[in-house]
Parts: structure tokens; C-alpha cells; sequence
């Protein structure tokens, strides 16, 4: 699953982040394998996205919620089920 | 401590209140310089500890890491790595919320060899959140001095008598020296590429300070001694570089996490997430861009309708200074510079000043408060196919104000291209000093009457004149990214800061720097033009000198001789001679050489066209536009006898003034922000040009 077939107040852990070739800063920033992340909100267009990560705050264009890849938390299946 | 004089740098990431705290620990000490070669200003700041050490702090750049991805985060890397020496230690801020990404910096600068001292920001909100820190075990695990503060709350008694929690941070500082500070990347082992081969070769140096200068080898040309040279100059791969810098992240969290696990507890029910809540509503849909709109409009209406009135004081001020000075002192050359040169000059600068001082007010407000990283958020999608980011909002935003500014704020721009884009387009935007140039033509042709009993034509015009521009900046924003090409790939990563009231000291302080930069960047050469043209145009050849004599024969002899002396001065003026150079070029535009001389003086500032046609109309400086558009309204063409200012020439030359690039400073700037005249050089062309054409067309379309 990718980051970017979230909902809205889904949360989910960040997987496989650094076989990705993605901008250090996102790493830098608290994007890393493990951390969880929660949607909480799209811009008007579609993209960006902004995400609860870990403890920061963060917009994330669609170059990069196309391409990290994360699973969602065991909670929140459950809800589903 | 036996030195007498300390140098620290004040370092952290993006939104920590950082500058707030530096405001709160220098007072009102301040001192701004730039660092060489680049415009990024290097604010600096002193003060006394109370064993009479002086203390000065430098104030970088907000960073997440010292792997910069913006022009302002170079500044830190490059401080921090080729000025060793001149700084003994640094001071880190982070912000109590984010504690654990923080410190990924603080393991960077602690890995540099600095002393270092971790100030943890915001503690104010600790207990609302659930947030508990173990202080004593945290100063144990990193080795470092850590404290508790928080630069909103730290005011009032306890400040002044000196025993509040800022002088009590002042006087911990030196306490940074007596620990030898921990080192993290050492024993990463990261190996495999080139620099393992000349590491042996600098067994002197800090490991850490040898990475960073191979992997960001191509910020450092030119800047660091020969030295190093073999370490610049080394093959870099970026992909095996990219893997082993990812490889040191993970483990700084991994080392992080050990430390905060034992020391930092969070009660996760207690978060508020007040800042989600007024997201929900700031970022919606449909209210979200409702609610942009409406402060985009009142920005707007702020900008032309209040600072009207501080406009007029200036504008009556220095007109009256200048009568005042005219009646006082002796009739000669220098009254003449100081009240028409230099005076005038100076006018011309601070008449912007409360539209720029305006601006910048909403701009630091709206940013303080943390409502303009959504702004960012909202329009970036919009902005993209334009080749611009969501950042490029602001640099666009203020160029209604001045381009000058403008384009300085297009450092936050993380990738070259949409930074250099967003630069290149800015000067379409409508500016203040257009203003004056569009409110006299658009008075002139266009009937005051309204249209279909309610829309004002003058006001709809004016609005489409400000579309044009804006309508211009895109489209060329929208070529340019077609051309140029862009080393990086695009990323958009945006820190959302929590929203917060506005410290109103910190937004002074930002409109202050803006509008000084405006004033001694800009006013500085629109008052050196200024003196420059009053030169030109008091000054000339025999006719000049002779005037008198001249005149006086000349008016009986011919019928096109201007009607009184000061007009007949100025055609003969080297300014004069210089618009009857240029009048062939301009004819076919609709205009006159008297035109010309306006256009040439409008290279100091666009608003100058005004003053210019006063002069050459024998209108004074005191009479008001009335007079002025009246007579303009009359004057004729004296070989065809018709109306020189046609509806076709007025369009034509309010199309001239949109696109024209006719403003020095801006031009000044770009080569400072861009560091080669080959911009600036792109810019006049393409700007000129578009103008001349499209003005070209409309005056032969509706001549």
C-alpha cells in the first residue's frame, strides 16, 4: 500500500523507506522506517498531502506519497473488521 | 573562563521560535551585516554575563540538518564548517514538541567537535500536552548542558532583576565548555566510498567535517582553502553517497531514540490537536479557499486604501519641505540638488513606505501565526504547471508591493529552478510605483462615468491592468519552465507549524528588515538616479546655457517653441536631447519626445513619469494631479495640432508600463541574488521587449 491510498484519519507505519530514492530532507524531517504516520488532510487539488508523522506535521507532494510505502496499524484494522 | 569574548551560533530547525529567543537574549543589540558574496543577512548580537564575558551571538538560518536543500541553509553548513575558528560554540534551540527531530541536528553539530548547549524551547506548553523531561539524565546521555525555557513567556520582574530563565540561560552558556562533547558518526562505520582513501591523509582533522565536505563537495568551490582541495575534487557517486547519508539518518534516530526513551515522556491523551481542529476548516474544500480569498482582499484593500493616508502626510511633507527650502536658502545649484536632487529623491523612496511597511506587516502575521505554510499547502498544486511551487506565493505576493523585496524572499525555495522562475517572473507584478503612472493616464482616457449604472470603468480598468500582470508573470513563468532545464527532481516537503498568537515583537522585526531593505537596497539607487537625472536635465549645451537669449528669439520666429522659459530649459537639456534621441524609436508607439524624457526618468522609478511630466508641463511641484491632467489633457502635437495623450496613446502607454522593465534596483537585485548579470540581462530584454510590442500594436490598432 502507498502512502498516498490513505484516508482521512487513517494511520499507518512507514515501510521500506530507504529503498526509495527520496530527498534526505524527508528522512531528515522523522520520515523513517517504523514511524507512524496519519492523514489528515488533502489540498483542494488532490495533492499535497498533509500527514501527522511521528511528532511533525508534514505536506507531502505526490512525487513522494506515490512512492512510500507504508501498512496500516494493527488498531486500524481491527476498526475495520 | 580566561577568554573575554565569546562567539556563539544560535542554531535549530525551522519554526522553534529560534529568533524569538534571539531577541530575548540580545535585547536590542543588533547588528546586521551579510556574509560575503551572498545577500543572506548575517544578524549578529551582544551581550554581558555577569562575570564581564562578552557574549556575541550569531543568528543562522533556520535548518533541519546540515545537509542544506535551500540557499538560506547553506549559510548554516558553510559557517558552521569553514569558520572553526571564529566560533567557539553553539547554542541549539528545539522546540519541546519535536524533540526527537531535533536533535538529529544536535548530533551533527556535536559530531563537528562544537561545544554545544541544547536550549528546549515552548516548555510553556508542556504540561497542557502530557509532556514530562527528565532534564539532569537528558544533560547526562547527550553530555551537553541542556535547559528548559520558553521565549514567549519570559518577560516582566523577574527578566529585569536578573533572575529570570533567559539570564539564567545566558549565564549557563560558558558551561558548554566543560564538557567534551559526545561523537555519534565515528562509529557508524560508514564505508565504501572514495574519502576512505584520503581520510589517512587529514589524521588531524574531525572525520565528520571530511564527510560533509565530500558529500556536499559542490557547495564548497571556491570556498575553502587549497587544502582540502583533493577532497573536493574527488568522483562522487551519488547514489552510494545517498545510501550511506540515508544509513546515517536511521542510526542518529536510532542513537536519539536510546536517549529520549529514558528521559522524554509524552501522556498522548492530554494532546489537543487544536491544531488539527482549525486545520479542518483552514484547509477545507470550500471554506478553505473562501477564507484565503477573503484575506488576499483584505490585504489587498489595505494596501491602496489606508496607506493612502500616510501617503499624502509624506507627499505633503517633503512638498512642503521643499518650498520652505526654496524661500529660505540662497537661489543656487546646490539649493537646486538638495531640494530638486536629493530631496525629491528621497520622497520618491518613502512614499512607498507605507504600502511596503503594510504588506510585510500582513505577510509576518500571517507567517507568525503559521497560516502561511497553508497557503503554500493550498496553491502549490495550482502553481505547479507554471513551473513555480506553493512558495512561490509569497515572493508574488509582495511584488505588489516592490519587486525588491520580492524577489529576496524567494530564498525559501528549496529547489534552483521554481526559485530562479519565481525570481525572473516577480517584476510582471504590479508595484507600488506603477500605481501613480496608472491613476493619471486611466484618468485621463478613460471616462470617470459609470457603466451599466454600476461598474466603475476607471476601477475595472485599473483591476485589469493588475490581472495583466499577474496574467504576464504566469505565462512567462509557464515559457521559462519549458527552457530551462533543472539539475534536481522536484520535491514537495513542507513542515505545518501549529498555530499560534503572533509575537508582536517578531513580526515588527521582520517588517523592519523588509522595509529596510527596501530603503537602503532599492532607495539606495533610486536616489543616486534621481541626483543623476536633476543633473541631466539642469544642465546642457549653449542653448541650455543661453537659454534666455535663445528664447526670446526663437518664440518670435516659430510657432512650436514651448511657451515658457523652464519647459524650453528642459528641451534643451542633456535629458531633453536625450528624449529627442530616443523619439524615433518611441514614435511609433504614439510617443513624443516630452514622452520620451518621462520614460527615460522612470528608470529611477517608475513613479518619476509623474513628477517628469509636471516639469515638462510647466505644472509646479506643489499644484495637485488636477492641474496636471488638465494640462495634459490639452497639450497638442504642435506639427499635426492633434491631442498628443489619444485614447491610443494612453493604452499604448499604460501596456508599456505593465511589461516595461524599468526599474534598476530590481535589476540590481537579481544580479545579487543570482550572482551573474545573465538574468537581469534576460529579464530587461524580455520585459522591454513584450512592452514595446504590445504597446506597438495597440497604438497602431486603435490610432
Amino acid at each position: 500500500m502507498k502512502l498516498k491510498d490513505l484516508k482521512i484519519n487513517q494511520k499507518a507505519i512507514i515501510v521500506n523507506c530507504q529503498d526509495k530514492q527520496l530527498p534526505l530532507k524527508l528522512m531528515e524531517m522523522g520520515c523513517v522506517d517504523g514511524v507512524e504516520v496519519t492523514l489528515l488532510n488533502k489540498a483542494p487539488l488532490g495533492t499535497p498531502l498533509y500527514f501527522m508523522m511521528g511528532d511533525t506535521r508534514m505536506a507531502l507532494g505526490k512525487e513522494i506519497v506515490n512512492e512510500l510505502e507504508v501498512v496500516l496499524t494493527e488498531d486500524d484494522v481491527k476498526e475495520k473488521a | 573562563m580566561s577568554k573575554k569574548k565569546l562567539k556563539i551560533a544560535l542554531v535549530g530547525n525551522p519554526n522553534t521560535g529560534k529568533t524569538s529567543l534571539f531577541n530575548k537574549l540580545t535585547g536590542l543589540h543588533k547588528k546586521i551585516g551579510n556574509y560575503p558574496g551572498i545577500t543572506v543577512n548575517r544578524v549578529s548580537g551582544t551581550f554581558k554575563l555577569d562575570d564581564g564575558t562578552e557574549v556575541e551571538l550569531i543568528d543562522l538560518p533556520g535548518t533541519y540538518s546540515l545537509h542544506p536543500t535551500s540557499k538560506d541553509e547553506e549559510v548554516v553548513l558553510k559557517e558552521l564548517l569553514t569558520n572553526r575558528e571564529g566560533i567557539d560554540g553553539v547554542l541549539m534551540v528545539a522546540d519541546v514538541n519535536n524533540l526527537k527531530r531535533n536533535l538529529i541536528l544536535l548530533t551533527e553539530l556535536q559530531d563537528l567537535g562544537y561545544p554545544v548547549m541544547l536550549a528546549i524551547n515552548m516548555c510553556d506548553e508542556m504540561a497542557k500536552k502530557g509532556i514530562r523531561i527528565d532534564v539532569e539524565k537528558l544533560q547526562e546521555l547527550l553530555q551537553i548542558p541542556v535547559i528548559l525555557v520558553s521565549a514567549k513567556k519570559s518577560k516582566g520582574n523577574g527578566e529585569r532583576k536578573g533572575k529570570g530563565k533567559i539570564h539564567q540561560m545566558r549565564e549557563m552558556l560558558p558551561e558548554m565548555f566543560k564538557f567534551s562533547s559526545k561523537k555519534y558518526f565515528e562509529y557508524y562505520g560508514l564505508t565504501g566510498t572514495n574519502i576512505d582513501f584520503i581520510k589517512p591523509d587529514f589524521p588531524q582533522e574531525n572525520t565528520y567535517k571530511l564527510w560533509l565536505l565530500y558529500t556536499e563537495q559542490d557547495k564548497f568551490k571556491s570556498l575553502i582553502d587549497a587544502h582540502y582541495k583533493q577532497i573536493l575534487e574527488l568522483p562522487l557517486d551519488h547514489s552510494i553517497v545517498k545510501r550511506l547519508l540515508q544509513k546515517e539518518v536511521v542510526k542518529r534516530y536510532r542513537d536519539i531514540n536510546h536517549i529520549l526513551k529514558e528521559t522524554y515522556h509524552i501522556d498522548k491523551r492530554k494532546a489537543t490537536g487544536l491544531t488539527e481542529r482549525i486545520d479542518r476548516i483552514l484547509l477545507h474544500k470550500i471554506w478553505g479557499i473562501l477564507i484565503f480569498v477573503l484575506i488576499m482582499f483584505l490585504v489587498f484593500q489595505a494596501i491602496f486604501t489606508w496607506a493612502s493616508i500616510p501617503m499624502d502626510w509624506i507627499d505633503n511633507f517633503f512638498s512642503q519641505t521643499n518650498i520652505y527650502l526654496k524661500a529660505n536658502l540662497p537661489d543656487n545649484q546646490l539649493t537646486a540638488l538638495l531640494t530638486d536632487g536629493i530631496l525629491s529623491g528621497i520622497a520618491g523612496v518613502l512614499i512607498f513606505v507605507p504600502q511596503i511597511t503594510l504588506l510585510f506587516l500582513f505577510i509576518a502575521l500571517l507567517e507568525e501565526m503559521g497560516y502561511m505554510s497553508r497557503i503554500v499547502f493550498l496553491m502549490d498544486r495550482l502553481m505547479q504547471p507554471f513551473g513555480l511551487s506553493g512558495k512561490s506565493v509569497v515572493p508574488l505576493l509582495s511584488g505588489t508591493a516592490c519587486a525588491v523585496p520580492a524577489i529576496m524572499s524567494a530564498r525559501t525555495i528549496e529547489n534552483s529552478k521554481e526559485r530562479l522562475i519565481s525570481m525572473l517572473v516577480t517584476p510582471f507584478i504590479t508595484c507600488s510605483a506603477r500605481l501613480p503612472v496608472y491613476t493619471i493616464i486611466i484618468a485621463l482616457i478613460i471616462p470617470k462615468e459609470k457603466s451599466f449604472g454600476f461598474i466603475n470603468l476607471q476601477g475595472l480598468v485599473l483591476f485589469g491592468l493588475y490581472f495583466l500582470g499577474f496574467a504576464s508573470a504566469l505565462l512567462a513563468a509557464f515559457i521559462l519552465s519549458k527552457f530551462l532545464t533543472s539539475k534536481y527532481k522536484r520535491y514537495f516537503i513542507l513542515e505545518m507549524p501549529e498555530y499560534k498568537a503572533p509575537i508582536l515583537k517578531n513580526v515588527w522585526i521582520t517588517v523592519w528588515d523588509n522595509v529596510k531593505a527596501f530603503m537602503f537596497g532599492a532607495g539606495k539607487i533610486i536616489v543616486a538616479f534621481s541626483i543623476i537625472l536633476w543633473f541631466l536635465a539642469t544642465h546642457g549645451g549653449p542653448k541650455f546655457k543661453d537659454a534666455q537669449k535663445y528664447f526670446q528669439t526663437e518664440k518670435s520666429a516659430h510657432t512650436n517653441t514651448p511657451s515658457d522659459l523652464s519647459s524650453y530649459k528642459l528641451e534643451h537639456s542633456y535629458l531633453g536631447q536625450m528624449g529627442k534621441t530616443i523619439e524615433p524609436v518611441l514614435k511609433p508607439l504614439g510617443y513624443d519626445w516630452k514622452i520620451g524624457i518621462a520614460i527615460i526618468t522612470s528608470f529611477a522609478a517608475r513613479e518619476v513619469f509623474v513628477s517628469t511630466l509636471s516639469t515638462i508641463y510647466s505644472v509646479g511641484a506643489n499644484d495637485d494631479d488636477q492641474l496636471l491632467r488638465e494640462r495634459m489633457a490639452s497639450e497638442r502635437n504642435l506639427v499635426t495640432g492633434q491631442k498628443t495623450f489619444t485614447f491610443a496613446v494612453g493604452i499604448s502607454l499604460l501596456l508599456f508600463y505593465v511589461f516595461a522593465m524599468q526599474c534598476f534596483s530590481t535589476l540590481a537585485t537579481l544580479r545579487n541574488e543570482t550572482k551573474t548579470w545573465k538574468w537581469p540581462v534576460l529579464v530587461f530584454v524580455y520585459m522591454t521587449g513584450t512592452a514595446y510590442i504590445t504597446a506597438l500594436m495597440a497604438y497602431q490598432f486603435l490610432k
